[in-house]
């Protein structure tokens, strides 16, 4: 069954772009040039069609989309929060309505540590956490297979589209962490699931509905990428870069983002994450399942620089 | 978790020892909503290069990076040190009876103050307080209440006994262990119901400090643990040694789930291990299993299961064997293992017809092992 479900998965496009002369002075980035790169991305997504069209392809006018960040490893290895909000205001160009986008994490604390300025102005882009006053977490557990958790009412209810907009980094257990593993945030207990390389549970909790039925975008923000170590910040390994993977496949997102890490390990002279035993294996049960391609063969990389 | 909810079902662990201490518990404390966590500096922990640390409180020996927080959710590396957010912060509070715990060897009838604070080492598919275990001490509700405001606590409402509960006490060590010693310098006794899923280091140094420990041994496989418990067997079964070797009383609970622990070659195995290990004078209780948190496709435990299991527990010759969650039944009863004759009669929790006198059967004089006065 599975593997017929395979068979019949289209081959999956994942769009790499670079950039030249992001990072300016003082740890500030070059705005222009971001949005050139999501400009360039989403055209790259869809066979070349316009930006906008693009957005609208993916999202309906008045879609309440959430951003999901990854701000849990503080201010130096956080989804960077310029990078959120340009897409968010971005986005606005294509025609969503800023009050229907909501950059979200766990917690307030954790997004401010990150940097992040939290608002929830109505008609304003938001910027806040699960524990909100109003937000919170469902009562009722939502089960799949290895998982039992419950949802933040942000993933849940509040949002009716997501973007996993993660930070690439190496993780000590998963192997990566990126789009997959960062909805770990949108459940009241992700320390409850990092045995056995997180494996099956990264896969698993991905399949739950309001994970599966509203993810519609991977953006991974590879600006700064952990490629040893993570997921906590070490300098020693932390490599600054100008890279943005965008895709629809959040298996061939997370598989591309893994080959990157491999390559940055390699030049460090560090051994492959399957020699050190913590290959990503969720990607491939995430495959497995049908959740999106994993093996290299089924993905279509394209790279484009700025 | 709203506070109705909160109340709902943490409050609910106090009903069967009467509303009036539902009650006594509401008017006492002010939950705190705020996270308000408390951070201090953890013990049995290794520092490792680059802020990294490794805790040695329990058999996962969780490896963290900074700003990463344990498999337990109470314990977080901050900048290269390891706090836990829950010394004094108690998310749940109750007035119980003993043997709710159930200690049926230890003070019968004592009115027992128990506490736990959120958080678990393990993630038992069958957990039946999951809402505040299997939980981040940010996302529950919880109070300061530190030692010596347990301790006073407790002596102001007669309760000879603190009790460490509920979620499990291992991941709240500091607490409990700083508590403790206050308590026993009180003259109060210190009971810990526990999974036992912790390392031989901090088992020792909790043994002086308590009065009795109740094991909750959820089966005698290592792939039951894996798969239901997502733990490991083994460690349980060193802790329960250990604890057997020392002056500290011991129960056990063994919850019987339909078709997954209560094979009678495992239950018969479990039974002979633990009289070569803790002798036949320990009290081994076979708990009814109720449909619960992940595990809601079972039924609850037929009563022939629990009582073929008590009968193989008994033929394999441990002396006191109970059959708990089964108000009313006869294996909730003492009986005197060298006259047969009732020695202490229960009903859920309460106490009937006593026949001990001096810790002594009333009729034949055997000595009944426990703690009794």
């Amino acid at each position: 069954m599975v593997l017929g479900k395979l068979n019949k998965m289209a081959q999956s496009r994942v769009v790499v772009i670079h950039g030249r002369g992001v990072h300016i002075s003082n740890g500030q980035i070059d705005e222009t040039k971001i949005i050139h790169m999501f400009q360039r991305g989403f055209q790259h997504l869809k066979n070349g069609i316009s930006p906008s069209d693009c957005i609208r392809s993916l999202f309906h006018s008045d879609e309440h989309i959430g951003l999901k960040v990854n701000t849990l490893g503080g201010p130096k290895i956080s989804t960077n929060p310029t990078i959120s909000l340009l897409l968010a205001h971005w986005l606005t160009k294509g025609g969503l309505k800023p009050g229907n986008l909501l950059i979200w994490d766990r917690s307030n604390a954790e997004l401010r540590q990150a940097g992040y300025r939290l608002t929830d102005n109505p008609g304003d882009i938001q910027i806040f956490g699960t524990d909100k006053p109003g937000a919170g977490y469902e009562n009722a557990l939502t089960v799949n297979q290895s998982i039992g958790s419950r949802f933040s009412r942000i993933q849940s209810r509040s949002i009716s589209a997501s973007i996993s907009l993660a930070i690439l980094k190496d993780h000590g257990l998963a192997g990566i962490t990126a789009g997959m593993k960062n909805y770990f945030g949108a459940i009241h207990n992700p320390n409850k699931y990092h045995d056995f390389n997180c494996n099956p549970f990264i896969a698993d909790l991905f399949e739950t509905p309001p994970i599966l039925q509203k993810h519609k975008l991977t953006i991974l923000d590879g600006l700064n990428i952990q490629f040893h170590r993570g997921p906590s910040f070490h300098a020693k390994w932390n490599q600054k870069e100008e890279i943005f993977i965008f895709s629809t496949d959040p298996v061939a997102a997370d598989a591309t983002g893994w080959r990157l890490i491999e390559k940055l390990r390699a030049s460090a002279g560090l051994p492959t994450l399957k020699e050190e035993k913590r290959e990503p294996a969720y990607l491939f049960t995430a495959e497995r399942k049908g959740l999106g391609r994993a093996n290299l063969k089924y993905i279509e990389v394209i790279e484009d620089e700025i | 978790m709203d506070r109705r909810h909160f109340i709902k079902t943490t409050g609910g662990l106090s009903l069967t020892a009467g509303s009036g201490l539902l009650n006594t518990c509401s008017r006492l404390y002010a939950f705190d909503t705020s996270a308000n966590l408390s951070r201090k500096e953890a013990r049995y922990y290794k520092k490792h290069p680059d802020r990294e640390i490794e805790c040695l409180l329990c058999p996962r020996f969780c490896k963290l990076g900074d700003r990463e927080r344990g498999y337990c959710g109470v314990r977080e590396n901050i900048d290269g040190t390891y706090y836990t957010f829950v010394y004094g912060k108690a998310c749940a509070v109750h007035l119980d009876p003993i043997e709710k715990k159930p200690f049926f060897h230890f003070l019968p009838q004592s009115r027992t103050l128990s506490l736990a604070t959120a958080g678990c080492n393990v993630n038992c598919k069958f957990c039946q307080n999951w809402e505040i275990s299997q939980v981040r001490p940010e996302q529950v509700e919880h109070q300061d209440f530190p030692p010596h405001q347990v301790v006073l606590t407790a002596q102001k409402y007669d309760s000879p006994i603190i009790a460490y509960t509920y979620t499990e006490p291992i991941v709240f060590f500091e607490y409990m262990i700083d508590t403790s010693i206050e308590a026993q310098k009180a003259g109060l006794r210190n009971v810990v119901v526990t999974g036992g899923h912790i390392n031989p280091e901090p088992l020792q140094d909790l043994l002086p400090a308590v009065d009795a420990i109740k094991i909750d041994l959820k089966a005698f496989s290592e792939l039951f643990y894996t798969e239901y418990v997502r733990g490991k067997l083994q460690p349980v079964l060193d802790a329960i040694k250990i604890i057997a070797q020392s002056s500290v009383w011991l129960e056990i609970v063994y919850l019987v789930i339909p078709s997954l622990n209560d094979s009678p070659e495992e239950i018969r195995q479990m039974s002979r291990w633990l009289k070569q290990t803790a002798g036949k004078d320990v009290p081994l209780h076979f708990s009814r299993f109720y449909p619960m948190y992940l595990l809601k496709n079972l039924p609850p435990t037929p009563t022939s299961t629990l009582e073929r299991c008590h009968r193989i527990a008994r033929e394999e010759g441990l002396h006191y064997v109970y059959i708990g969650n089964i108000p009313g039944h006869k294996a909730e009863n003492t009986y005197c293992p060298q006259c047969q004759k009732l020695l202490i009669q229960r009903t859920g929790y309460s106490i009937g017809e006593k026949n001990l006198e001096e810790g002594r059967c009333k009729y034949c004089g055997q000595p009944i092992p426990g703690i009794w006065k």
